[in-house]
């Protein structure tokens, strides 16, 4: 095969076994890798009734047919997984270095089932895998985990959970080369529960380009598009993520204090522009990428343990910033770097961390919860982060995210979530496109699932009407189909900022040998989307589970520009059921399923 | 009754493309996909001048009265969208690509901007040009490779998530055709300054 390894790994840790078998060439024809052969894999190997933290459950990594080649950001992979938060379906995906290394160690993907008798580590190398114990770095944090296994980047990359994933919490990361996070939804908790506390790759081998003049043509196309656009030539490279920020503060859709607002007075302070002033030591890159978001950052307290590369931490994302910032009325930067570090060096979720947080601070204000968190209270932000890694008083019932907490205290509407996975940085009472994202992402509420920033804000690849709701439905499900597609390449979706999935799909071609148009390529992803809907439906998941929280159906934003809305989420569901080809109560119809070819499911 | 925000982007493109030159008084033609249902222009209509009530909506798949109103051309917009993972469609007669068209199978745009955006773009025809299936199909067929494609002697179809999109491909490639155009009147030997350029002949 090109492009793809062609080959799976396969671990099952309760009986120390470990064998390795063909990759069937239909199914990389039909997922590609990444999310969609995750998706694949799952739904023959963890049915419905199997608990996500029983050993029942598994942990698929997995590359794409263009990881490692060489193509702009061809570094990331993802994993798969049931989610002990929400209980869906879930992949969450991460850049870095460790994804190109372990396809070059030879596998596609790697299955790990079962759970060890006691910690143990998994290394694999060119020449086969090992089950290796890991009783010197059980308890031990991410940093020092990564260190102590000999992380060498390019040469030898290191994947662990921290203390948070040990103790299973249900919003905890897997963590890789260091700093990178497979975050969402909680795989860091399913590692712990398997006591599996590393994967260390060793590889050589590299993936065949089968036409490479066509592969360097696309290669070029591709760097003079990045180079171009000043999105990903300036704007992230000079600020990060944030860049964001203060824009979707300016437009009156940035979350503030629990989606009590939706802009944040103090905006500016937390900004990637004073970030870039005030905090940042320099900026860093994924492996063969061009664009070079990545943070890296320094205040007084990070120093020690919690340091990284040159005295400071990578981060923090403009998701995080919010999170611990607009999210939780803080304006503090140096302590949302410190609460960054921190979540990294635990492995914990930053997005459902300071959501959280966010929850139980109004929870508090109502008079709900006994606690001294408050919105604006920065100094508690770190002590409540090592007590919540450590499931210690608290901190144990923040462990398990906002809705768990929420429910307990009895107002579980003040988890601003969706199916308990909580949301990312924009309002959708101000981003019309991004609630009716937000409402029916299989994993929960996710902006990664085909954000709607670009086409509501940002104008890429046009900027379209962002309190538009008629025909709202076609504009989120072609970018939800081709995030899922551009998920299972796997290439980083900033990438995507500058080059469309035409690019993809030529590349894709050129590498493979398998013909994709940009249509073959956009229905894979639809191909995905579909199953990992049907995935949900199998768990007993139903349209009821498409929605939003009611403060924002009901609330309406108080002032700004986006003064008097809620989010219309009722007209724009039901034309996305039909425009999905799904029946009123969101079930994919066999034709739908015929013309995917997931009939046989 | 059409969405108010959506009747202003055809208005808006509508306008532009007949203030540019690139439509005749009644010529072109625009349409809009949202999940199973067609938006598109109102057979006679004028681009330039569009109202509310030139606005039809009907099935992508299944037919109803809005068939008896539609552009002469649903059924090519229909099976462009059931082809491609198109949300827009601008068809509009470009003059000088057009002229193109006359005597070549493809146009290599040779300005920047246009090799930065089109790289190439095909031109197909058909016996019995608007309309048919047959012009329809090949049509489909063509914008699943690429966005932008012309029909001999007639004019260019571009599809993109939004009109908007779809018009930046056609004004880039009647710029791109102007600028040919004019290299031609001026007759002197072509000086290659893109790299990779002989890439843009395989897209």
């Amino acid at each position: 095969m090109h492009g793809w390894a062609g080959k799976v790994l396969d671990i099952d840790l309760s009986k120390g076994a470990i064998k390795n078998y063909p990759l069937d060439e239909e199914t990389a024809r039909l997922f590609l890798g990444g999310r969609g052969l995750g998706a694949r894999l799952l739904w023959d190997a963890v049915g419905p009734g199997v608990a996500p933290l029983s050993p029942e459950n598994v942990l698929i990594f997995a590359t794409g047919p263009l990881t490692a080649t060489g193509y702009q950001t061809s570094n990331r992979f993802s994993v798969s997984t049931k989610s002990p938060l929400t209980g869906t379906v879930l992949d969450a995906n991460s850049g870095g270095y460790w994804g190109m290394q372990f396809k070059k160690t030879g596998y596609d993907a790697l299955i790990v089932r079962g759970r060890a008798p006691a910690p143990v580590y998994i290394e694999i190398k060119d020449a086969g895998a090992k089950i290796l114990a890991a009783r010197h770095v059980w308890g031990q944090r991410v940093r020092a985990t990564t260190q102590t296994l000999g992380q060498n980047n390019n040469k030898r990359n290191v994947l662990c959970i921290g203390p948070a994933g040990e103790n299973q919490s249900r919003i905890a990361a897997i963590m890789n080369d260091g700093e990178r996070s497979l975050a969402r939804g909680g795989p860091g908790a399913v590692m712990g529960s398997k006591n599996l506390k590393a994967i260390v790759v060793e590889g050589t081998a590299r993936p065949q380009v089968l036409d490479q003049e066509q592969f360097k043509f696309m290669l070029y196309e591709a760097r003079k598009l990045l180079r171009q656009s000043p999105l990903t030539s300036q704007a992230l490279p000079e600020f990060g993520t944030a860049v964001v920020l203060n824009i979707v503060n300016h437009i009156g859709a940035l979350p503030t204090r629990n989606f009590q607002q939706s802009q944040f007075e103090r905006a500016e302070a937390i900004s990637g522009e004073t970030l870039a002033e005030k905090y940042l030591v320099k900026n860093a890159a994924c492996w063969a990428c061009p664009i070079g978001c990545t943070r890296v950052s320094k205040t007084d307290k990070i120093e020690g343990a919690l340091s990284g590369a040159e005295g400071g931490v990578e981060g923090p994302e403009f998701e995080t910033t919010w999170a611990f910032g607009a999210q939780c009325g803080v304006d503090d930067l140096a302590a949302i770097i410190e609460a960054n570090a921190i979540c990294n060096d635990l492995g914990l979720d930053t997005i459902s961390a300071g959501s959280t947080l966010g929850c139980a601070m109004e929870l508090t204000e109502k008079g709900l919860l006994d606690s001294d968190l408050r919105f604006g209270r920065a100094d508690l932000l770190a002590p409540t982060l090592e007590a919540l890694g450590a499931r210690r008083g608290l901190g144990a019932e923040l462990a398990d995210g906002s809705l768990r907490l929420a429910k307990k205290y009895g107002a579980p509407e003040l988890s601003m979530s969706v199916k308990g996975l909580e949301m990312p940085a924009y309002d959708p009472r101000g981003l019309q496109g991004q609630g009716l994202l937000y409402a029916t992402s299989n994993r929960g509420a996710c902006h990664m699932r085909g954000n709607m920033l670009g086409l509501e804000v940002l104008g890429l690849p046009k900027l379209i009407d962002r309190f538009q709701v008629y025909g709202k439905s076609s504009y989120v499900i072609l970018h939800q189909n081709a995030s899922a597609a551009i998920d299972s390449l796997v290439v980083c979706k900033f990438t995507n900022l500058g080059v469309a999935e035409e690019y993809f799909a030529r590349t894709l071609s050129a590498v493979t040998g398998v013909k994709y148009a940009t249509g073959d390529l956009i229905r894979v992803g639809e191909r995905v989307w579909n199953l990992e809907r049907l995935y949900n439906l199998r768990e007993g998941f139903t349209n009821a589970d498409d929605t939003l929280p009611p403060r924002l159906l009901k609330e309406p934003v108080s002032d700004g520009p986006s003064k008097g809305w809620v989010n219309q989420l009722e007209p724009m569901l039901k034309e996305y059921y039909r425009a999905r080809g799904w029946d009123e109560r969101g079930v994919p119809r066999r034709a739908k399923l015929e013309e995917l070819e997931l009939g046989a499911l | 009754m059409i969405d108010e925000r959506v009747y202003e982007m055809f208005r808006d493109i509508g306008r532009d493309l007949f203030e540019a030159d690139m439509v005749s008084s009644h010529g072109g033609n625009l349409s809009v996909r949202f999940g199973d249902r067609v938006i598109i222009k109102r057979r006679g209509a004028m681009l330039g001048r569009l109202a509310p009530h030139d606005l039809i909506e009907t099935g992508l798949e299944k037919n109803d009265s809005g068939v008896a109103l539609a552009s002469s051309e649903l059924l090519i917009h229909r099976t462009i969208y059931k082809t491609t993972p198109a949300l827009a469609i601008v068809h509009c007669h470009p003059r000088t690509a057009i002229a193109f068209s006359l005597s070549r199978d493809e146009i290599i745009p040779i300005d920047n901007e246009a090799s930065y955006l089109l790289k190439k773009v095909p031109v197909i025809w058909e016996e019995f040009a608007s309309g048919s299936p047959e012009m329809a199909n090949n049509l489909a067929k063509t914008l699943a490779e690429y966005k932008i494609v012309m029909l001999r002697g007639h004019g260019s179809f571009a599809i993109g998530q939004t009109l908007d999109e779809a018009f930046h491909w056609s004004s880039t490639l009647e710029e791109s055709c102007e600028i040919a155009l004019k290299t031609k009147l001026i007759n002197e030997p072509f000086i290659e300054y893109r790299g990779m350029s002989e890439g843009y002949k395989k897209w």
